[in-house]
């Protein structure tokens, strides 16, 4: 009989070290979501509509790779890129520290574009008054002064059909012009250089406009033929810009026109408040709660709080070990567990009242207690649980966070309540003499 | 310690006044809710900019909404967080925060020096409508999920009397955050299918009782029988939901700002989701018996 108890006892202390090990030190071990520390959530949608569906999942896919360069560049740490659905993708940024760089460097297009240049004025004057000749199309040259500030815009003609695109680059750094602003400077790749060169030797002394997204950055005269394969981008960019437009042009452009359709920015200070404030509620919550079962079932109480300090600890193993991510709600869904995983002992508790008061003795009331209250345990649980699991495949974020802390609490508490109270229990009515029961 | 001896209610009995209460609750919120109209809902549900500020110095909320009223970016709203006049949420148009922070700027010195954003976000409108039709589908899979469940464990009426009673509780927070001019976002559906999980728990050890009780007495006298098991099951209703609300009661008053409305939202479900456990489920089964008896197989 007592040998079955070691057993009991050995899992019960064997899973306590190992939800230990797994959550020690807690500030490394669970990862926490955007509210709890400050970043960057962003949802992504493929605009293209004239395209079957299983073009524009291609097209997604090829996106996802190309941000997923693009944000590798910018060094974040654990950053989630999903794709969602057919056209979606979702990009969450913890920590990160520009966010608004980061959603720059997430959303632009980044095509890169060499265009010819018409040289005929005539051509142009009649496409400005709405005659665009065939094979060719405006774009507006939005060229920056000397502080930096954008000049209105002029339009120029140019030849639909690109020379060359971003798609030739090998390599995009940043480095400083002749007269000391920061450009970018390009490296095409083997194939890109020999064509480079060769529209260099075919159109010389004619307007070469570099394209990016639609908008020109800059439309420097062809001198001479360039062979080696290198460009530079001038434009009078600020340091932090030069460094981004580098960073999107090595990744590659995006395959296809994506909007932003969700963009979500937390400042570390709401995070830090969020945290601090979240934290010091469940701690309150839960210490009143183990104040009140003290008070209310004294002997019984002690380990209906044992079993919720346990729940909580497993809760934050599982957490830990399954990589889930702490948010905001989810510390509310550790608090709410808090207050449900003593349900299942109040439950429990009452019951035993109730048989004992029948005249059972002690041994037989609690038994017929515990065996008498599991159905409707269990009949509660699953019904939280199915909640719970719904928030947590169906919710974003927070939300996600929350079904999360709540499903694992709850499947913890069904162990912790039933399992190792009923154990203990057991243990002692064994091993002492207990004529009375006072409960 | 015993909190509540021997309770002998007629809960039962007291059906019909307290189906008006809630009839009377939830009529009077929805119809405040169709007045207020988009209004109520979070940016996450009708699309749009939300912009999370906080200011050196105390403003008010109409002095704000009066410097904004110049820049011409259509509908939008302020609303102060907390107390001290400092914290602000602003929901506008789409792409129409950048803006707002322009004007700001111009109003009250640089950001990051006379004001900072603590948070924003924005949300196309068709982004809205996929997390309106998502949430909808976790209502519809939570309550079938929870359906089906009790169906399983009980009988048909039973799960019916139990979901009525969840969809009652649903409601009536919803009225109560019209009522009280809360905003529905993301994490109230969250609450609101929380309190749905957790509601039902106090029903189900109601109808765990009942089940118990038809299987001992054989009784057909239901009436009696479910008054009887609702007193007997009593204590431990009030009890659970008890420690639930200590935690409730200080994530809402110390949670937070972020949390307030979530937790404002599971503070009213849990007490409701109790009163109907008590109130409501059981009593839709007598109805339904006295409508179209049926003898209960459990």
């Amino acid at each position: 009989m007592i040998k079955q108890y070691y057993f009991r006892f050995l899992l019960i202390a064997a899973i306590i070290g190992l939800c230990i090990y797994q959550v020690y030190p807690p500030e490394k071990k669970i990862r926490r979501g955007l509210d709890l520390q400050g970043g960057v959530h962003v949802v992504l949608e493929v605009t293209e509509t004239a395209q079957d569906e299983k073009t524009i999942s291609d097209l997604a896919d090829r996106a996802l790779e190309v941000i997923r360069n693009r944000i590798d560049a910018l060094g974040v740490t654990e950053p989630v890129i999903q794709k969602e659905g057919m056209k979606r993708i979702i990009v969450d940024l913890p920590g990160v520290q520009d966010p608004d760089k980061a959603i720059e460097i997430i959303g632009q297009t980044a095509l890169l574009e060499f265009k010819l240049v018409s040289d005929d004025p005539d051509l142009l004057k009649s496409a400005l008054e709405g005659n665009v000749p065939p094979g060719y199309q405006l774009v507006y040259y939005k060229e920056k002064d000397e502080r930096g500030i954008y000049r209105e815009a002029h339009p120029l003609l140019v030849k639909a059909e690109p020379e060359l695109t971003g798609k030739y680059i090998e390599d995009a750094y940043m480095g400083y012009d002749s007269s000391g602003f920061p450009d970018v400077n390009l490296v095409f790749n083997r194939e890109g250089a020999a064509i480079f060169e060769a529209v260099t030797a075919k159109n010389i002394n004619k307007q070469l406009a570099i394209v990016l997204d639609g908008v020109v950055r800059s439309a420097p005269v062809i001198r001479e033929r360039i062979p080696g394969g290198k460009a530079q981008i001038t434009g009078k960019f600020s340091v932090e810009e030069a460094r981004t437009l580098a960073i999107v042009l090595r990744a590659g452009a995006l395959p296809a026109k994506m909007e932003m359709i969700y963009k979500e920015v937390v400042g570390p200070t709401l995070g830090r408040e969020n945290i601090v404030q979240g934290f010091r509620a469940a701690l309150y919550g839960g210490i009143i709660v183990l104040t009140f079962m003290l008070i209310y079932y004294t002997t019984f109480g002690l380990l209906a709080d044992f079993a919720l300090a346990l729940n909580i600890l497993i809760l934050l193993g599982v957490m830990a070990t399954l990589r889930g991510v702490l948010t905001l709600p989810g510390i509310a869904g550790i608090a709410l567990t808090c207050g449900m995983a003593v349900d299942a002992n109040i439950i429990i508790f009452e019951r035993i009242r109730e048989e004992l008061r029948t005249g059972k003795s002690p041994k037989a009331g609690i038994d017929s207690g515990y065996k008498r209250a599991w159905t409707a345990i269990i009949d509660s649980n699953i019904t939280t649980l199915i909640v719970g699991l719904i928030l947590f495949f169906l919710g974003e974020g927070p939300v996600k966070g929350f079904g999360l802390t709540l499903s694992i609490g709850i499947v913890a508490n069904l162990f912790t309540a039933v399992f190792v109270t009923k154990t203990i229990v057991d243990w002692v009515m064994l091993t002492r003499k207990i004529e009375k029961v006072r409960i | 310690m015993e909190l509540i001896k021997n309770p002998k209610f007629d809960f039962i009995g007291k059906r019909k006044i307290v189906y008006i209460f809630s009839c009377v609750i939830i009529i009077w919120g929805m119809v405040i809710l169709a007045m207020r109209g988009r209004d109520i809902f979070g940016v996450d549900f009708v699309g749009g900019d939300m912009l999370n500020i906080e200011l050196k110095e105390r403003v008010t909320v109409s002095e704000i909404r009066d410097k904004i009223k110049g820049i011409n970016i259509g509908a939008y709203s302020v609303q102060a967080l907390g107390t001290e006049g400092k914290d602000f949420i602003i929901k506008s148009g789409p792409n129409t925060s950048e803006k707002i922070i322009e004007a700001l700027t111009s109003i009250y010195g640089t950001e990051g020096e006379a004001f900072s954003v603590k948070g924003k976000s924005s949300i196309s409108p068709s982004m809205s409508v996929s997390l309106r039709k998502k949430a909808f589908y976790a209502f519809l899979l939570g309550l079938i999920g929870i359906l089906i469940y009790i169906t399983f464990r009980f009988e048909f009426r039973f799960a019916v009397g139990a979901t009525l009673a969840i969809f009652h509780d649903m409601l009536f927070v919803v009225a109560v955050l019209a009522l009280t001019k809360k905003q529905i976002d993301a994490s109230v559906i969250a609450a609101l299918l929380t309190i749905a999980g957790y509601s039902v728990n106090d029903t189900v050890i109601i109808f765990d009782r009942i089940r118990e009780n038809i299987r001992k007495t054989r009784s057909d006298d239901y009436f009696t029988l479910f008054n009887n098991s609702i007193n007997e099951t009593l204590s431990r209703t009030i009890l659970t939901v008890l420690t639930t609300l200590f935690v409730v009661v200080l994530l809402f008053l110390i949670g937070g700002e972020t949390l307030h409305t979530f937790a404002f939202s599971l503070l009213v479900g849990f007490i409701i989701g109790t009163y109907s456990s008590v109130f409501i489920a059981s009593s839709i089964i007598i109805d339904w018996h006295r409508w179209k008896p049926h003898k209960f197989k459990v």
